[in-house]
């Protein structure tokens, strides 16, 4: 009876990769835009992708919430952006950090990088520092545009502007090889964000996903919603033998068992996989994602 | 093992940056290959032509050494026809050659009459398809049928660039930090110009087609920058405005000479930064050294 149990959770947890490399070409669906250096402009890039994905990639189908957000707080015509901050609980309440973990092209690029082999380092002893993303949020994100304004009122992007390691991989270093104008115009900044850009490959080699745990304001957001979120993930205590594989292979640094929604929990499904007694799996609206389920 | 599989990742990556970088080069090249080959082509018949009337020469040489040197260089007309110029050579010494000459030179004559009349139709074409480039090198040719309203409503045309040594167009949007920025910059630098010749003119891409609100929200920050120098709303779907819209950074600044040819590389990022305001400083002024000494 159990070997009929095929579960849905472990093929989805399976087929991530592809799941990602596909979210990643959906995000950026303009490809040839990356050959002549320009930006598309068209109307669904008033919608913003559900991952951290920047507006100015020539090949960016829409546009970065993180970065909708702070350029509508920043404005001089706007005080909050009750758009994006519907956009945010919409997806935070449906998905929560799945989208981490499926759907962002940013967390795909450093899941890539870390199957480079090397030295892997555990971030176990690293958690502290998981706080410094919901700072990052609160600072760069919303404070600092906000009320570092020029006379008229408008304020910097200083997240995108100062931080974003993902805005130099797809918008700078893209636009500035196609478009000779914005390769003269590069300077300091871009060199800083550069360094930035270079830090985060080396420590996604050495660590997993560090800028998801440390430093992504955007997985901060979702975070919030990773308690209530409608797309959870279950341990059937029935089926548990508390050999503790789960905690194991999370490589989030979660315990499992204990809290399966934590907020770091990026639902990537190493721990379904990694169960031997398949009493892990995805709910959706409490439903179990398991085939054949009498419940 | 290990090794091998960081080399072909590198591998991997070199390969792709390259093809992003040499993508757009090729696709510049391939285009003036076209235009060279068709040039080629025309290039070589001609020669061709030329081949023939030479070889008519030569074929009978014995009487057409003769007939060069009775012709008297002071004679000669460049832009007549060079057949009529031989029969009246030929008709004017004529008792110096047998019966049986003249009849071989009138032959020739007539062949190269025909010759001639090949050449000429080439080398028009080759002019025209000459014109045709330029008016097709829109890079310069942008301002040429311009047309725009300023902020009271005022039409203006191409007299905006014929009025000065070097006009100074910059594109801002009024939503763009940066460019709201160096307003102030770019009024000193009105100020600072005038009196050698040059004008700075603002055109905001949010007022394009005369759109009211855009029109209203652009000059109250223009005048909170105490701004003076003229603004323009221009058609979205005019040269000009096509031009802006492909601008992919912000605030970008170019410079127009008397005819409305954009001179250089349009300069990107704020005159507030002094750098840049000298490098554009001097460019004005070598614009406005060009102006005098055409003159």
């Amino acid at each position: 009876m159990d070997k009929e149990k095929k579960l849905l959770s472990r093929k989805l947890a399976k087929i991530r990769g592809w799941i990602q490399a596909a979210a990643t070409l959906l995000t950026n669906i303009h490809i040839p835009n990356l050959f002549k250096g320009k930006i598309y402009q068209g109307n669904a890039k008033t919608v913003c992708v559900p991952g951290l994905n920047c507006y100015s990639c020539p090949a960016a189908t829409g546009a970065c919430p993180i970065g909708a957000f702070q350029a509508v707080v920043g404005s001089s015509k706007f005080k909050f952006s009750y758009y994006i901050t519907g956009f945010f609980i919409l997806l935070g309440v449906i998905l929560g950090r799945f989208i981490c973990g499926f759907l962002c092209p940013f967390g795909w690029f450093q899941d890539l990088l870390h199957k480079i082999p090397g030295k892997k380092l555990s971030t176990a002893k690293l958690k502290p520092l998981r706080y410094l993303k919901y700072v990052i949020l609160i600072v760069f994100v919303i404070l600092l545009p906000i009320l570092v304004t020029n006379s008229i009122g408008m304020g910097d992007p200083f997240f995108c502007k100062y931080i974003c390691p993902q805005g130099v991989l797809e918008g700078a270093i893209p636009l500035s090889i196609g478009n000779a104008a914005i390769r003269s115009a590069l300077g300091k900044l871009f060199s800083f964000k550069c360094m930035i850009l270079i830090a985060v490959i080396v420590l996604s080699i050495l660590f997993y996903r560090p800028f998801c745990k440390w430093i992504c304001p955007l997985g901060a957001i979702y975070s919030l919603f990773n308690k209530v979120s409608l797309l959870k993930i279950t341990v059937d205590s029935s089926k548990c033998v508390g050999c503790g594989q789960c905690s194991k292979a999370c490589k989030m640094d979660v315990d499992v068992c204990k809290t399966p929604d934590h907020p770091e929990c990026i639902r990537c499904g190493a721990c379904i996989k990694a169960c031997p007694k398949d009493a892990i799996c995805y709910r959706f609206m409490g439903k179990s994602c398991q085939k054949n389920d009498n419940r | 093992m290990k090794n091998k599989l960081s080399f072909i990742f590198i591998f991997a990556l070199c390969i792709a940056l390259s093809l992003t970088a040499c993508g757009a080069k090729q696709a510049s090249t391939t285009d003036s290959k076209n235009t060279q080959t068709e040039a080629g082509e025309s290039d070589s018949r001609l020669d061709d032509l030329y081949q023939q009337e030479n070889q008519l020469f030569a074929d009978h040489a014995d009487v057409w050494n003769k007939v060069f040197g009775m012709m008297n260089k002071s004679d000669a007309d460049p832009n007549g026809n060079y057949a009529d110029y031989l029969a009246g050579t030929v008709e004017s010494n004529k008792n110096s050659f047998t019966d049986d000459e003249l009849k071989t030179l009138n032959e020739d004559i007539e062949t190269i009459r025909k010759i001639e009349e090949q050449i000429a139709e080439l080398e028009n074409k080759n002019t025209s398809s000459d014109d045709n480039k330029n008016d097709s090198s829109q890079d310069t040719s942008v301002f040429s049928d311009f047309s725009g309203e300023d902020f009271d409503g005022n039409k203006v045309d191409d007299s905006l660039f014929s009025g000065n040594a070097v006009t100074v167009v910059n594109f801002w949007f009024t939503g763009c930090k940066p460019c709201v920025a160096e307003l102030s910059k770019l009024n000193e630098l009105n100020d600072a110009i005038k009196s050698m010749g040059g004008e700075v003119v603002g055109i905001n891409t949010e007022t394009f087609d005369g759109n009211k609100t855009a029109i209203e929200e652009a000059a109250s920050v223009l005048e909170s920058q105490g701004v003076k120098y003229r603004n323009l709303s221009i058609d979205s779907s005019s040269a000009a405005g096509k031009y802006a819209s492909e601008i992919m950074a912000f605030p970008t600044t170019i410079l127009v000479d008397r005819n409305g040819n954009i001179v250089g590389e349009p300069m990107l990022g704020g005159i507030d930064n002094q750098d840049n305001y000298d490098a554009l400083m001097k460019q004005i002024q070598s614009i406005i050294d060009a102006d005098s000494t055409n003159k």
